[in-house]
C-alpha cells in the first residue's frame, strides 16, 4: 500500500476541476490535505512566502498548464518553483494537452511528471500514486500518464 | 496522527446515527481512532462508505457537469463561427447587390446617352438638310433671276434659318436637362 501525500496543492484555473480532483483523491485516499488555487500568480506569491520557511508548505504540486487570467502558464510556474524558490517539493503538470514540445519545456523547466486530465482520472492518479516514492527520493525518471 | 474521542462522544455519535443516521463525514473520519470499541469501528466503516458513496455521486455529477460545460464551449465556438460565416456571406451578398445596382445604373444610363446621341445626330442631321436644301433653293432662284421665287425662298430662308436655330438651341437645352437630371439620380440612388 503506498502511503498517504501529506498535503498536495492543485492550481488550475477551472473550478468544477477542482471539485473532481478533490474527490478523486479522497476517494483513492491520496491526500488528506488538498488546497486549491486558480492563478499561477497566486500560487507563485505563496511559494515566495514559503521559501522564507514554513511548515505550511505543500508536498506536492500538480500545476494545470494553460491557466487563464495569470501572468504566467503552469510551465513558467514550474520552472519558478524549482529555480526561483527552490522548495524541493515534488512537481508536474496536470492537463488535457499532451504535446509533444510542451512536455519537452516542462521537463526543462523541471517538471518531475505530466498527468493528462481526461473524465477517468482516477486510474492515473492511481498509478502516479504507486510512482510517488520514486518522486519524492528523486529517483524516478520523468512520467507521462495518458 | 489518530484523534481519540471521549466515550461519551463516542455513545452520542452511535446513538445519532442509530436514531437519526446521521454520520460524520469527510476526511476527518480517516483519522478516527476506534480505541478497541467494535460497536465504533463499525461506526466508522459505515461512515467511510457513506462519505465515499456520497463523493462518488458527487465526483460523477461533477464530471458531466465538466462534459456539459465542454460540449457548451464547443457548441458557443461553433455558434460564434456560423456568425462570423454568415456575417461574412451577408457582406459579400450587400458587396454583389451594390455592384449590381451600379451595373444597373451605369447600364440604364449608357442606354440613355446612346438614345440622346442618336436624337441629336437624327436632328443635326434634318437640321443640315433642311439647311443645305433651302440654301440650294435659294442660290438656284438666285442664280435663275426669278425675282418672285427669290424673295419668297429668301424669306423661307430666313424664317426657317431662325426656326432650326431656335430649334437646335432647344434640342441642345434639352440634352443638358437630361444629362444633369441622369446626375442627380446617380447621386441620390
Amino acid at each position: 500500500m503506498s502511503e498517504i501525500i501529506n498535503s498536495i496543492l492543485l492550481v488550475d484555473d477551472e473550478n468544477l476541476f477542482h471539485l473532481v480532483f478533490e474527490d478523486a483523491c479522497s476517494l483513492l485516499d491520496i491526500t488528506l490535505d488538498l488546497r486549491s488555487l486558480m492563478s499561477a500568480d497566486e500560487a507563485a506569491n505563496m511559494f515566495e512566502k514559503w521559501q522564507k520557511g514554513s511548515a505550511d508548505k505543500p508536498e506536492c504540486v500538480f500545476v494545470d498548464l494553460n491557466i487563464i487570467g495569470s501572468s504566467f502558464d503552469g510551465i513558467e510556474l514550474v520552472r519558478k518553483i524549482n529555480y526561483e524558490y527552490g522548495n524541493g517539493v515534488v512537481i508536474g503538470i496536470i492537463s488535457s494537452s499532451s504535446d509533444q514540445q510542451e512536455v519537452g519545456k516542462a521537463i526543462q523547466a523541471g517538471a518531475q511528471f505530466w498527468i493528462v486530465k481526461s473524465d477517468d482520472i482516477e486510474p492515473r492518479l492511481e498509478e502516479f500514486r504507486k510512482d510517488y516514492n520514486g518522486y519524492k527520493n528523486r529517483t524516478a525518471p520523468f512520467k507521462l500518464y495518458q | 496522527m489518530k484523534i481519540a474521542f471521549l466515550k461519551e462522544d463516542v455513545e452520542k455519535l452511535i446513538k445519532l446515527s442509530k436514531e437519526r443516521n446521521v454520520f460524520m463525514e469527510g476526511n476527518i473520519i480517516k483519522l478516527i481512532d476506534d480505541q478497541g470499541n467494535p460497536e465504533f469501528a463499525e461506526y466508522l466503516e459505515k461512515a467511510k462508505q457513506k462519505d465515499k458513496d456520497s463523493r462518488k455521486m458527487r465526483l460523477e455529477v461533477t464530471k458531466q457537469v465538466q462534459q456539459q460545460n465542454k460540449e457548451l464551449e464547443a457548441k458557443a465556438a461553433e455558434n460564434d463561427q456560423l456568425m462570423n460565416d454568415l456575417k461574412q456571406a451577408l457582406e459579400k451578398a450587400d458587396a454583389a447587390k451594390k455592384a449590381a445596382l451600379n451595373d444597373l445604373d451605369l447600364l440604364q444610363k449608357r442606354t440613355q446617352f446612346e438614345l440622346i446621341g442618336r436624337i441629336v445626330e437624327v436632328a443635326l442631321w434634318i437640321i443640315m438638310g433642311v439647311g443645305v436644301t433651302t440654301t440650294l433653293l435659294y442660290c438656284i432662284a438666285l442664280f435663275s433671276g426669278s425675282v418672285k421665287d427669290t424673295t419668297l425662298l429668301g424669306n423661307t430662308w430666313s424664317n426657317l434659318f431662325g426656326i432650326l436655330l431656335t430649334n437646335s438651341f432647344s434640342i441642345i437645352g434639352t440634352i443638358m436637362g437630361v444629362k444633369y437630371a441622369s446626375g442627380e439620380t446617380s447621386k441620390k440612388g
